[in-house]
């Protein structure tokens, strides 16, 4: 029993620690880092057109080709917000939850991601003073809602979220591709 | 045992306090310091140097409102997910070609008080408006 409660503790002040420790300052958050421009080279092409609303709209249409709802739209300064829902489930999330169920001998069934919400920033602008040349950059990032999950017969409900930046490249690329297609336009990074 | 409770004190939230609407005696102090003026003539040129700035620090751009000069933005403390840091910027005409820009940033819904984040979000921003200026 003793032993039980030990393992218990142990659990508890490494989650507290956890919750303690990473904390990134604010001041350091407002400052460029060595990914800064790798994620700008990554989320960013230009191309060569004078025409920022059809540029613009072309997001738009290539956004709800890979099934995005377009939530807010700002033409002056050419701004795309969208979103999409999906389920989060992963083969392999029940697989490690299977184990420590069994592990456990039966008495926790850990929360899985259960929903995602996938979201994407997009700004379209003039980067010459003729405005001959414009650049398109997008942000992807989600949302996850964990749930399903259950420790000693007690059902932990469903409701924890987790956030993350989206930067897988292939993702950006089939992007790129898709935009690219629309305008007739090759897209190039400077 | 100390440090335990050393520990769980570090992690208690902050208290609301009775003045949460009242402008506190510390933002009217930072006030000059969340402002800043540049030599812009074009209004337009200005908010869509902001918005490629705060995509540059990784900023999410939730809202824009080009008749009000509004941009507001959002962003996780990565490499954590519950941290949260939102900025409003407001960029205003003034006298003669000169845009008044002024940020207001939270930390977890706390006004961030210390002048040095404001000027790194400036020194960004400057940059951005360099290179738009080319």
């Amino acid at each position: 029993m003793s032993r039980w409660l030990i393992a218990a503790g142990s659990v508890i002040l490494t989650s507290q620690l956890m919750a303690c420790v990473a904390h990134t300052k604010p001041e350091e958050l407002f400052q460029l880092t060595a990914e800064s421009s790798s994620n700008r080279a990554m989320q960013t092409r230009v191309f060569e057109t004078k025409d920022e609303a059809e540029l613009l709209s072309a997001s738009a249409a290539v956004l709800q080709d890979l099934g995005f709802q377009v939530e807010e739209s700002v033409r002056e300064v050419g701004f795309l917000r969208a979103a999409k829902e999906r389920s989060a489930r992963e083969y392999g999330q029940y697989i490690s939850r299977f184990f420590v169920l069994v592990l456990s001998m039966g008495k926790l069934l850990m929360p899985v991601d259960l929903h995602q919400k996938i979201s994407a920033t997009l700004v379209a602008r003039p980067i010459n003073s003729e405005a001959t040349r414009q650049e398109v950059r997008i942000i992807f990032y989600r949302v996850v809602w964990k749930g399903d999950g259950q420790a000693d017969r007690q059902y932990i409900p469903p409701g924890q979220q987790m956030m993350e930046m989206l930067r897988d490249p292939a993702l950006y690329q089939q992007f790129f591709a898709k935009l690219s297609k629309a305008v007739f336009l090759e897209g190039f990074t400077l | 045992m100390g440090s335990a409770i050393a520990m769980l004190q570090g992690c208690v939230p902050p208290q609301p306090g009775p003045e949460l609407l009242a402008p506190t005696e510390a933002q009217m102090k930072i006030r000059s310091v969340q402002t800043r003026t540049f030599d812009v003539k074009d209004r337009q040129v200005a908010m869509r140097a902001v918005i490629a700035a705060l995509q540059d620090l990784g900023f999410i751009i939730e809202r824009a409102n080009d008749a009000l000069g509004l941009v507001s933005a959002a962003r996780f403390a990565e490499p954590n997910y519950y941290d949260v840091l939102g900025v409003t910027v407001t960029v205003r005409p003034q006298a003669e070609g000169r845009m008044m820009i002024r940020a207001n940033a939270i930390y977890n819904n706390k006004p961030i008080e210390d002048p040095k984040v404001y000027q790194n979000f400036f020194a960004t921003l400057e940059r951005s408006l360099f290179i738009a200026k080319d």
